[in-house]
């Protein structure tokens, strides 16, 4: 098959490795090689966290500039900070506040690389029900409702089910819910 | 469907480890090597198996104790950074002349970027320098297999082999399926032989000789294309360029060949750079007109490639002389040399446009800090308080981040925080000058290279004021134990060591031990120690500023957790934010003052101690 890329972006401590290994994982559980990279060591405290996960036969872990189909990104600055890996035609799904989304100038970028750009206020959502570090689950159901990529939301929901720790699954599941509600609303 | 595992690159080397039957393993932490142990222990209990492991004092103890478990006739590794192989490389460059019994793997890990270490050092040269072969993987499954064939050559030639992976293998993630365990039988023995084993200068001579020998054969046996070396050639087929790549970087020009549908482009894959593979480089070089290395870091293959003349690669300023190869730059230097052989070039230009649409977003620059409510925050504001004239001298570690908040002037290698702290004393002290000099290391740092230049110091006369920033763990490295906790690698028993006791035995007459957390104590204790050192009968002050790591044990950091909010009476001043530099402490412009960020706040309470304008207070909860 061909290979999927993508970028998952945010600071240190808001979840960008459990995020990427879910979808790693669902990735496998549905027969596909991966590679991801991670940051580890000096960068993880505080500052710009990135990870890469390619689905599919590629031998390098990292995702080359412009050839994201994807990039999820758990804050907006980081998001934007990683806008050069985006390629033509890819998505962008990002916490951030509708209402300010995207940042002035951008629509004229993703219109002219058709690139579908989608936002959720996940930290206020994580907020609402009590787990304001778990919002990565909520961007992750957010994404989820649009068939976009290779995974469904039922596959993400499933490994996500079977990856969390007892003592958060319920949390982690709701939220992840109530990102995929609110992206239903927008199909 | 066989089982497979989502393993990190440092998991399927732990994994290949334990695969070859591997008795020993020892480590010290460092990025991006320190997760192998703590996997293959991990295997190991999940195995039941009679597997050896520690973190070791440093990385010399750890190659000098593996090394002793192959003379015994035993499998064993040792694992490290690559600045780490500088600590050890006297054992190195021992260890290669005399041989081994039982295999024996140094695995390096090196860091271009660099991400996290003070070099772009490549670990080849130091095999290479060592005289010993290095493996050099492109992914972790390969990383994975080289181990085991490491482990099976340096058993076979007695001698040690070194495995070069970089932080794209090791911090990589790869389905990967795990075999069958097989657990080392080997029992210890010592064959007493002290020619070899503590050879004098002429028996050197000898073994050097026999060093070079083993090198030569392993060379030829390298030199066939086999698992690790090989190249894509079409018969009788003559190329205007040939790639020649080894480790991550040709794993990259691997996708991007295969992207770009490039058949006319072949590829010479080198994941065995010394001994170097000359005869199967020779037929690739002879099928193309020019060959373009792509390499990481720095030129092995480059220099070892026989005729040079027709060579592209950093020496002739086609591939970025510093700097990790990501797979755009990579690109990059490919297509320029098409361009410049006037060959097809790729599909997709580079897009400076985004780069720069990304510029003009000027999105805030975001620089590592210490964590909220980390104590070194607390030593380094009350340092920067008591002796502000101070030489700032520190060391490696978390605690490097002070530099922050105007703490830290100095960072050179492990150890050095007081190794320069005495070098500025005689510096200034020569020409009569009083310069006062603080010195801050931590506990895992002072335990790996403090004593030695400790001793030298105090023996020497110095003057100045140590502070060892004892958090009670290694927590740079994901919060390893250190020797002074009464912890093992393995989570077992064992015995603490008292830095009170070593700087003591070191011959430091002044020594406290203060909670940085009391802030205004501190202060005393660091004005009261910085006068000793003045002082006609003084020396070297020693504080021990001991709290535990606020990530590694939260409840004990912060028992009493005290909510702090910010009143009116915040003048802006921005005291705060500059000398504390706490995360959760930010300008907030709709309020127009300084904010807590709720969110990461660790409610530790001690700006309540450094705001001036007493605007920061406890919430009162009704």
């Amino acid at each position: 098959m061909e290979t999927t890329n993508i970028v998952l972006c945010g600071l240190g401590g808001q979840g960008i490795l459990f995020m990427t290994k879910v979808l790693a994982q669902a990735a496998l559980d549905k027969g596909h090689n991966l590679m991801c990279a991670e940051t580890h060591g000096m960068a993880q405290r505080g500052g710009s966290v990135v990870s890469h996960l390619r689905i599919g036969d590629a031998k390098g872990s990292l995702v080359q500039e412009g050839t994201a189909h994807l990039v999820l990104a758990l804050e907006e600055n980081e998001g934007y900070r990683n806008l050069p890996f985006l390629a033509r035609g890819a998505g962008f799904y990002v916490n951030a506040d509708r209402r300010k989304f995207p940042k002035e100038g951008l629509k004229p970028f993703f219109e002219q690389k058709e690139i579908r750009f989608r936002s959720v206020d996940a930290g206020k959502l994580a907020m609402e029900l009590g787990a304001p570090m778990s919002l990565n689950l909520a961007l992750l159901g957010f994404f989820s409702a649009f068939g976009d990529g290779p995974l469904t939301h039922e596959e993400i929901r499933t490994t996500i089910e079977s990856i969390t720790a007892k003592r958060f699954r319920d949390i982690n599941l709701r939220l992840f819910d109530a990102g995929f509600e609110k992206g239903s609303m927008l199909l | 469907m066989e089982h497979e595992e989502i393993m990190l690159g440092n998991g399927a080397i732990a994994l290949g480890l334990v695969e070859s039957g591997c008795q020993m393993v020892t480590s010290y932490p460092g990025t991006p090597s320190s997760e192998i142990l703590p996997e293959v222990i991990s295997r190991v209990k999940a195995e039941g198996l009679n597997t050896y492991t520690e973190w070791s004092t440093n990385e010399k103890v750890a190659l000098d104790n593996a090394f002793a478990a192959a003379v015994a006739g035993k499998r064993s590794a040792c694992c490290m950074k690559q600045v780490g192989l500088n600590v050890a490389a006297d054992s190195l460059m021992s260890a290669a002349y005399i041989g081994n019994i039982g295999g024996l793997l140094i695995i390096s890990c090196d860091d271009p970027g660099p991400h996290s270490s003070q070099t772009e050092q490549d670990t080849r040269f130091m095999a290479r320098l060592a005289k010993v072969p290095v493996l050099d993987p492109g992914d972790p499954q390969e990383a994975r297999e080289m181990v085991k064939f490491g482990m099976d050559l340096s058993e076979e030639f007695q001698i040690p082999v070194v495995l070069r992976p970089a932080i794209r293998v090791c911090h990589a993630r790869q389905n990967i399926s795990p075999e069958p365990i097989k657990t080392g039988e080997q029992k210890a023995s010592f064959e007493k032989n002290p020619s070899r084993w503590a050879a004098t200068p002429k028996f050197r001579l000898m073994l050097h000789g026999e060093l070079n020998r083993k090198l030569k054969e392993i060379g030829e046996r390298f030199s066939s294309a086999n698992h690790f070396n090989f190249h894509n050639l079409e018969h009788d087929r003559h190329y205007a360029l040939g790639i020649v790549a080894g480790g991550v970087p040709s794993a990259v020009i691997r996708d991007i060949l295969a992207e770009e549908g490039r058949n006319d482009i072949p590829l010479l894959k080198i994941g065995t750079p010394f001994p170097f593979p000359d005869a199967l480089a020779d037929e690739f070089a002879s099928a193309c007109d020019r060959l373009l290395v792509i390499e990481e870091t720095d030129t092995l293959i480059e220099y070892l490639l026989r005729d040079r003349n027709r060579v592209l690669g950093r020496l002739t300023g086609h591939v970025p002389e510093q700097g990790e190869l990501v797979p755009e730059v990579v690109y990059g230097v490919v297509n320029r040399v098409l361009k410049e052989l006037g060959l097809n070039p790729f599909k997709r230009e580079e897009d400076i446009a985004v780069r720069e649409l990304v510029k003009n977003l000027e999105l805030p620059v975001r620089r590592p800090s210490l964590c909220p409510g980390c104590p070194h925050r607390a030593s380094f504001y009350a340092i920067r308080k008591a002796i502000p004239k101070a030489i700032f001298t520190s060391d490696i570690g978390c605690y490097t981040l002070g530099l922050n908040l105007g703490g830290v002037d100095t960072c050179l290698d492990m150890g050095a925080a007081i190794t320069m702290a005495s070098g500025f004393y005689h510096s200034f002290e020569q020409d009569g000058k009083k310069q006062p000099i603080v010195a801050t290391i931590g506990d895992s740092t002072f335990f790996h290279s403090g004593t030695a230049g400790l001793l030298n110091a105090v023996y020497n006369n110095a003057r100045f004021v140590l502070v060892i920033l004892d958090n009670e763990v290694t927590a740079m490295t994901g919060m390893q134990p250190t020797p002074g906790i009464g912890i093992r690698a393995d989570g077992s028993e064992a015995k603490s060591i008292s830095l009170e006791r070593i700087v003591s035995g070191c011959g430091v007459e002044y020594i406290e031990v203060v909670d940085p957390y009391d802030l205004e104590g501190m202060n005393t204790v660091l004005k009261k120690a910085f006068e000793y050192t003045e002082s006609r009968d003084g020396g070297i002050a020693a504080i021990i500023s001991r709290h535990p790591c606020v990530i590694d044990n939260h409840e004990k950091a912060i028992p009493k957790k005290i909510k702090v909010q910010v009143t009116d009476d915040c003048t802006s001043c921005n005291f705060c934010l500059e000398r504390f530099e706490c995360p959760a402490l930010y300008y907030d412009d709709d309020l127009g003052r300084v904010n807590i960020n709720r969110h990461i706040c660790a409610d530790c309470g001690l700006c309540i101690q450094v705001c001036p304008q007493k605007a920061i207070v406890e919430v009162k909860e009704h």
